[in-house]
């Protein structure tokens, strides 16, 4: 992009001083960098400056009829902050010069005028605007930045689930709370055949934006490979095989997938890499899922995922959480850890799902104290509740 | 986070040192693919690693990934328990060979 010509305004009474700008300065006018127009006094190069949006710079004189320039200066601050203006003084008028530079000017130069400083100053002054333009551009290119990630925040909220089923058998709630404005980190919960219900949770390695489109596909994958065959070993491998198949960026997603039959309590998963969900009884007592050695999903072709099958008895949960929870730190550089996980859950552990599931959130917001959120924060609870009877 | 590198009968020996996680993890990558030329095999010591997040263990799959492309060897040695329990955990010891010490994987 090409910066089109300087427009500055040179306001002086002296009516001989625009002959003599324009015979001094024509060369660097030639150039195209820069041109002037002319106002004999405050009152005229005011308008001027209201009628001409263009205008960049002013070189003023100090005393002139009718408006002086240091009543000009507070005006043209007014009209636009970002024009850059410089005062011509009397030579050692330091008075004045500090009431005009007080009143924003950027410069001086004095009387009488010498060129060559002048063209040295006009080039500072027009060097700086240039430079203070892009700072103004880069500003507004982040505002509109910060919009657009605000937009895909709530985006990426609102494909999570906000509301949950409700069955004879069972609740579940969850949340994710993205380190950034998104995040890498999800869930779902998805509705199968004969009442079962499928639960996920998955970890996008790194953060923010790519890793968010990253996690867009794992969930639409998921859902899809979900409805098809509901195996949670088969829904992991054919996950993993689509993801892997296309995946320059080296990314990959940590992955838990689990199908629940609220009638039963019986849930069948397989782990693809992710941290090992807590099954938490009725008790307080939590213990961590066996392990079906999985392989995180998007770097191996080809893998074929193990499940595992438990019972879980009325009054236990299932709680589905991200490493988020678990590596918080706070201001002494400790970890949340799995253990302070499990001891919230001895207490909350026999709550309703919502309640566990916002209790684990504010104690790790309450360790957490002042130290900024480093990683996205997810959880997932699901409690096989007694059945009505 | 820093890279010592020292080569021995065409292995480069990489000792990683500090925290790898997102905010360092482009770094990272860039100081490994820079030093690893032609080796034919190539050792991360992570002895002294405090911590690697999702980030770093992302850059350690590509840097595997090229390897593995060129026919060369990839290991690592000495992981500490809790990074050790990050591997394991994702899978990823059962892509990338992991000995106990140096001197195992040297021998081996």
């Amino acid at each position: 992009m090409t910066q089109a010509p300087y427009k500055i305004l040179v306001v002086d009474d002296e009516p001989d001083l625009e002959h003599l700008v324009r015979q001094r300065m024509r060369r660097q006018v030639r150039t195209g960098r820069f041109f002037f127009v002319f106002a004999q006094n405050g009152v005229e190069a005011l308008e001027k400056l209201n009628d001409d949006p263009e205008i960049d710079m002013v070189l003023t004189d100090i005393n002139m009829p009718k408006m002086d320039g240091l009543t000009l200066l507070e005006q043209i601050s007014k009209v636009d902050p970002n024009i850059r203006s410089v005062v011509v003084s009397a030579y050692g008028d330091m008075q004045n010069i500090r009431t005009a530079m007080n009143r924003g000017a950027f410069d001086f130069v004095t009387k009488p005028i010498d060129f060559k400083d002048l063209r040295v100053t006009i080039d500072r002054t027009l060097h700086h605007l240039t430079l203070w333009r892009e700072a103004l551009a880069s500003r507004d290119k982040l505002v509109s930045l910060q919009n657009e990630l605000d937009v895909a925040h709530q985006m990426q909220q609102s494909i999570l689930p906000s509301t949950f089923p409700e069955r004879v058998g069972c609740q579940i709630y969850g949340s994710m709370e993205p380190a950034r404005d998104v995040g890498g980190d999800f869930f779902d919960i998805v509705n199968l055949d004969k009442g079962h219900l499928g639960l996920a949770i998955g970890d996008v390695s790194d953060k923010g934006v790519p890793a968010a489109l990253f996690m867009m596909s794992c969930r639409t994958l998921l859902k899809g490979a979900a409805i098809g065959d509901p195996s949670p070993a088969k829904v992991l491998g054919v996950v993993n095989q689509l993801l892997e198949e296309d995946n320059q960026a080296g990314l990959f997603v940590t992955m838990f997938f689990a199908v629940f039959d609220p009638a039963r309590g019986t849930l069948v998963y397989a782990n693809g890499g992710h941290n090992p969900p807590l099954l938490v009884h009725a008790d307080g007592r939590s213990t961590l899922l066996p392990s079906t050695d999985g392989i995180a999903l998007g770097v191996v072709p080809n893998l074929t995922y193990q499940e595992k099958t438990i019972s879980l008895s009325p009054g236990d949960s299932l709680v589905l959480y991200t490493d988020g929870v678990t590596e918080a730190m706070n201001s002494s550089d400790e970890e949340f850890g799995l253990d302070r996980l499990q001891q919230v859950l001895e207490v909350a552990g026999s709550h309703n799902a919502r309640v566990a599931n916002q209790a684990i959130f504010a104690a790790v917001h309450a360790f957490a104290g002042e130290r900024p959120q480093f990683d996205d924060i997810t959880c997932l609870t699901l409690r096989h509740s007694e059945r009505a009877p | 986070m820093d890279i010592d590198v020292e080569r021995k009968n065409e292995t480069l020996i990489a000792k990683v040192t500090g925290r790898v996680d997102s905010a360092n993890a482009r770094e990272f990558e860039q100081a490994l693919s820079g030093a690893i030329g032609d080796d034919s095999k190539v050792i991360l010591d992570l002895g002294a690693l405090s911590y690697i997040s999702s980030s770093g263990l992302r850059v350690l799959l590509l840097v595997a990934k090229a390897l593995r492309n060129k026919g060369a060897e990839f290991a690592l040695c000495s992981l500490s328990d809790p990074i050790r329990e990050v591997f394991e955990i994702s899978g990823f010891d059962k892509i990338i060979p992991i000995y106990g010490s140096l001197m195992e994987v040297m021998e081996d």
